[in-house]
């Protein structure tokens, strides 16, 4: 302030450029972050995908066929003129623009390597035009049904085959009796109960479960003949997921509609299943996947036609499926020079291997996503306990408060100490003395969710500690007991910000190696985990090895292959979460 | 208007096929049934298969694991890199792996580790490396060195400058990368080169052969030296330099090391199966199936880039195998 007036009388002029520069400032510090992972990506996708190899013929082909139509589909349903034109602009105009730059830079500076034009303009311009266009046209109706109904599939798809990976390491003879005799009856029981509004039935729906599920463990080795794994999974996850969809219907439009909403799907996944069995295809996981993608898919159709609005965007899947196709014939046809992707069908589901085209991570996936399914459920479990009794049951003076501080700090301190030493404790602790074994799953999710358990605490205390206060004195004034309260009104209403917290949290455990290989996670396994203890590799010690072989196709193609699959498992982890939260941010 | 003759047919006819589907059905039930106990029948091998040890000898144990595992689909192998002292004191010596690696022998403080947790073990030869001293191929000045000018430069209280280590090299100074001390690669060069002068600590200390080759690619005054195999995977990115052990300079390759010119740093690999491991049918299976493949010459030498076994060497080492196997089993 001083300063500012120092040489001037009175009000006189303040100097601007202090405000200006540090705008600027503000601005470069904030790209620069975005930028450089910017570049690091585009060069990963280039290797995984091999596109420094695609030919400018085959990159026009498919620009053509699969972009330029659903860039149509946008600007359609955007239905906007202004945008359009501003569409158009900065696609041609960007085409100029990135040519001449592109071509300015290498003649001048120095040749980019394993860049072309064409390539940096489909990721400079087309991309983030492709992203724009894709925001502003699901904001009409048209895009938004698109949308919706190509997220059901993706979506479908990819927890399908997540519950098909879950069940590699779970006895699905077990699961079989466990639902079958505790959480059918129980489930069963709590809805008659609630039907008729009998609250026996409702409390005793509990205990039976429980009985049932110690049934099903004593009678596990009992029973000699189970059902085979096709019709178990059929059984206890698609016939009730068809059902729950059914009924979502049944309560909007009658019983026809659900049972073509229930029924259709299921004989199209339990046909499929069995297909697939014949063929010496995973009969369970394509049963899963049908199944979890179909009801979801016509669930959603049916709700579409309904409402009778923008039904057009119901052929956004056929559009874009109909331009791979049509890119594939092109250049089958006209023999249009292809690239040969590192990351392709059989990367994901073969085995690691000593020569590069042969490798694959599909060990290392399926005992990255089984980790990462334990330590969500641990570290919730574990977090929003510890947070809520931090928060809702400790004394804030006296003795005790004192107590309650000198473990907040401690808490926030452990979120500081390095993964090695996590890796230690679990070492020591969980392979070592509680002998789960060294280099196992199980030992792999604890150490992993000790952890991340200090960040999860910590937002999970800052979102309980951010329901207004109000809510839980009106609570208490109704006459609400503390754990009432807590159930009813603070956990809803914190919940949207725990998720985040746990969100954050478990996108760093996926990532993690320094533990596990303190806890003697295996380098390379060539088959998928089949149990909880046996031995397992994750994603990143897998790609940590593959960078330090000597052949070179294999520190850039596999390497960056196998990258770009752990970023769509995050990426697609991620986003089921954040459904989950905004579906509880609705909620409350 | 149906006559009661129809009727009758038709009942039958109904009964029939209603009787046609229950046996239709009774038979796809039995076909979709299973037995509780998992259904692993036969005398098909199966079982895990841990291992631990030298990320030197890992190229060449995970490619063997993975045709053994294509060839018995019960098996389930794991390999883990960890470095040959790190494998045996954390993993093997502990008896939580069934083979350690080492790209040197077992030493004298892991013998009595392994002997106080009554792990008992045997010694098998897989291959032979030439360990390999490389610097940057810009470096023209420099196309080999001897062994005293190598000791100079690594030694505990090294040389700072590469014209201390021959009048002819320019006055600049030296950039070491080499093998951590968890590595075998790190013992074995101070056992040949080095002896009790000990290794400097003034140097770049990784597991990670990538990491030396970058560094030495990064600076014409870098000398690094590793395992042989990265060298024959990369010969143009880096340049091997000769070593002079008083009979002139030889460059390391696979037949320079099989033959025994490329002296002292052509050095055997070995792995060491747990003895009461053996005793299972498909570790000692696993066990029969490597040392048959340490002569493969596709394999050893052409896919991972490391010198074949001999025949006699193969003889000798399935004979311990085999009396190892019989101690275990008998």
């Amino acid at each position: 302030m001083a300063t500012d007036n120092a040489n001037a009388d009175g009000f006189g002029e303040v100097s601007r450029v202090r405000g200006i520069v540090f705008e600027y400032l503000s601005f470069g510090a904030s790209v620069f972050g975005l930028v450089a992972l910017g570049v690091l990506l585009v060069y990963v996708a280039i290797d995984a995908f091999d596109l420094a190899n695609a030919s400018p013929e085959w990159l026009l082909t498919y620009f053509l066929t699969l972009v330029v139509p659903f860039l149509a589909f946008c600007l359609y349903s955007a239905n906007d003129r202004g945008v359009t034109r501003r569409a158009l602009g900065a696609l041609g105009g960007g085409l100029v623009a990135v040519a001449a730059l592109f071509t300015a830079v290498e003649t001048l500076v120095s040749p980019i390597p394993r860049l072309n034009w064409q390539l940096a303009y489909l990721f400079v311009v087309g991309a983030p035009a492709t992203a724009y266009l894709a925001y502003v046209g699901s904001g009409g109706r048209v895009g938004a049904v698109g949308f919706g109904l190509l997220g059901r599939l993706v979506g479908g798809v990819a927890i399908g085959l997540a519950v098909g990976t879950l069940f590699l390491v779970f006895d699905p003879l077990l699961w079989f009796l466990a639902y079958t005799l505790g959480v059918l009856p129980a489930v069963g029981l709590y809805a008659v109960g609630r039907r008729r509004s009998t609250p026996r039935a409702q409390t005793a729906a509990a205990p039976v479960g429980l009985a049932g599920l110690i049934a099903a463990v004593v009678l596990r080795d009992v029973v000699s003949t189970y059902p085979s794994d096709l019709i178990i999974y059929l059984w206890t996850v698609a016939v009730p997921v068809a059902a729950a969809g059914g009924l979502l219907v049944a309560g909007r439009r009658g019983r026809t509609a659900a049972a073509v909403v229930a029924g259709l799907p299921l004989a199209v996944a339990t046909a499929g299943g069995f297909l697939a069995a014949g063929a010496g295809l995973p009969a369970p996981t394509v049963l899963l996947v049908l199944v979890l993608t179909g009801v979801p898919t016509a669930a959603y159709v049916s709700r579409v036609v309904d409402a009778g609005e923008g039904l057009a965007g119901l052929g956004l899947p056929l559009l874009l499926g109909a331009g791979v196709i049509a890119g594939a014939l092109i250049v089958e046809a006209w023999g249009v020079p292809a690239p040969d992707p590192w990351l392709d069908g059989s990367f994901l589901t073969g085995a690691p291997s000593r020569t590069p085209t042969d490798a694959g991570l599909y060990p290392a996936i399926v005992g990255s996503v089984i980790i990462i399914a334990l330590v969500a459920v641990l570290s919730f479990a574990l977090g929003v306990g510890t947070s809520v009794f931090l928060e809702e049951y400790t004394p804030e003076s006296g003795p005790l408060g004192t107590l309650t501080r000198i473990l907040q700090v401690n808490i926030a301190n452990l979120a500081a100490v390095p993964s090695v030493v996590y890796g230690l404790l679990g070492l020591g602790l969980f392979a070592n003395l509680l002998g789960l074994g060294i280099g196992t799953a199980v030992t792999a999710a604890l150490t992993l969710s000790l952890l991340i358990l200090p960040i999860t605490i910590i937002s999970a205390q800052e979102a309980i500690r951010s329901v207004p206060d109000d809510l839980r004195r009106g609570s208490d004034a109704m006459g609400a007991t503390r754990w009432q309260t807590t159930k009813n009104v603070v956990l809803p209403e914190a919940m949207p910000g725990v998720l985040t917290g746990t969100i954050l949290a478990l996108g760093r455990a996926i990532g993690e190696t320094a533990p596990l290989i303190m806890i003697g996670a295996a380098t390379t396994v060539f088959r998928a985990p089949d149990s909880l203890f046996s031995r397992f590799s994750a994603m990143p010690m897998q790609i940590y090895t593959w960078a330090g072989f000597p052949q070179a196709d294999f520190r850039y193609g596999v390497v960056a292959a196998g990258v770009i699959t752990l970023l769509i498992i995050l990426v697609g982890m991620n986003g089921t979460a954040i459904l989950l939260r905004n579906r509880a941010e609705r909620g409350s | 208007m149906a006559s009661s003759h129809d009727a009758d047919a038709t009942g039958i006819t109904r009964r029939k096929s209603l009787a046609a589907i229950a046996s239709a059905g009774a038979l796809g039930l039995a076909g979709c049934t299973q037995s509780g106990d998992g259904g692993d029948g036969g005398d098909e091998l199966s079982g895990p298969i841990n291992i631990a040890g030298s990320s030197t000898v890992f190229p060449l144990m995970s490619a063997i694991m993975e045709d053994f595992a294509e060839q018995h689909p019960g098996v389930d192998p794991d390999i883990s890199s960890t470095g040959s002292g790190g494998g045996f004191s954390n993993f093997f010596c502990t008896g939580d792996t069934d083979f350690n690696n080492a790209s040197r022998p077992i030493q004298p403080e892991e013998e009595e580790l392994c002997a106080d947790n009554g792990v008992e073990y045997v010694e098998l030869i897989a291959a032979t490396d030439a360990l390999t001293v490389v610097v940057n191929p810009d470096a023209d000045w420099i196309d080999s060195l001897t062994t005293e000018e190598l000791a100079q430069i690594w030694k505990s209280d090294p040389v700072q400058t590469w014209d201390e280590v021959r009048d002819e090299f320019p006055n600049e100074e030296i950039e070491r990368f080499g093998a951590a001390d968890t590595s075998g690669t790190y013992d074995y060069f101070i056992e040949a080169i080095l002896g009790e002068e000990g290794h400097t600590g003034d140097y770049q200390a990784t597991e990670q052969d990538n990491t030396i080759a970058q560094g030495v690619s990064g600076s014409e005054y870098a000398i690094g030296y590793f395992g042989f195999a990265y060298y024959f995977q990369n010969p143009d990115q880096l340049k091997a330099l000769g070593i002079d052990d008083g009979d002139g300079p030889v460059e390391p390759s696979l037949e320079t090391a099989s033959s025994g010119e490329y002296t002292p740093l052509s050095r055997p690999l070995f792995t060491y199966p747990s003895i009461e491991s053996l005793g299972e049918e498909h570790i000692a299976e696993f066990a029969r199936y490597f040392v048959e493949q340490t002569t493969n010459e596709d394999l050893v030498a052409g896919d991972v880039g490391y010198v074949p076994a001999t025949e006699e060497t193969q003889e000798e080492q399935l004979q311990t195998l085999e009396d190892a196997i019989e101690q275990a089993q008998g």
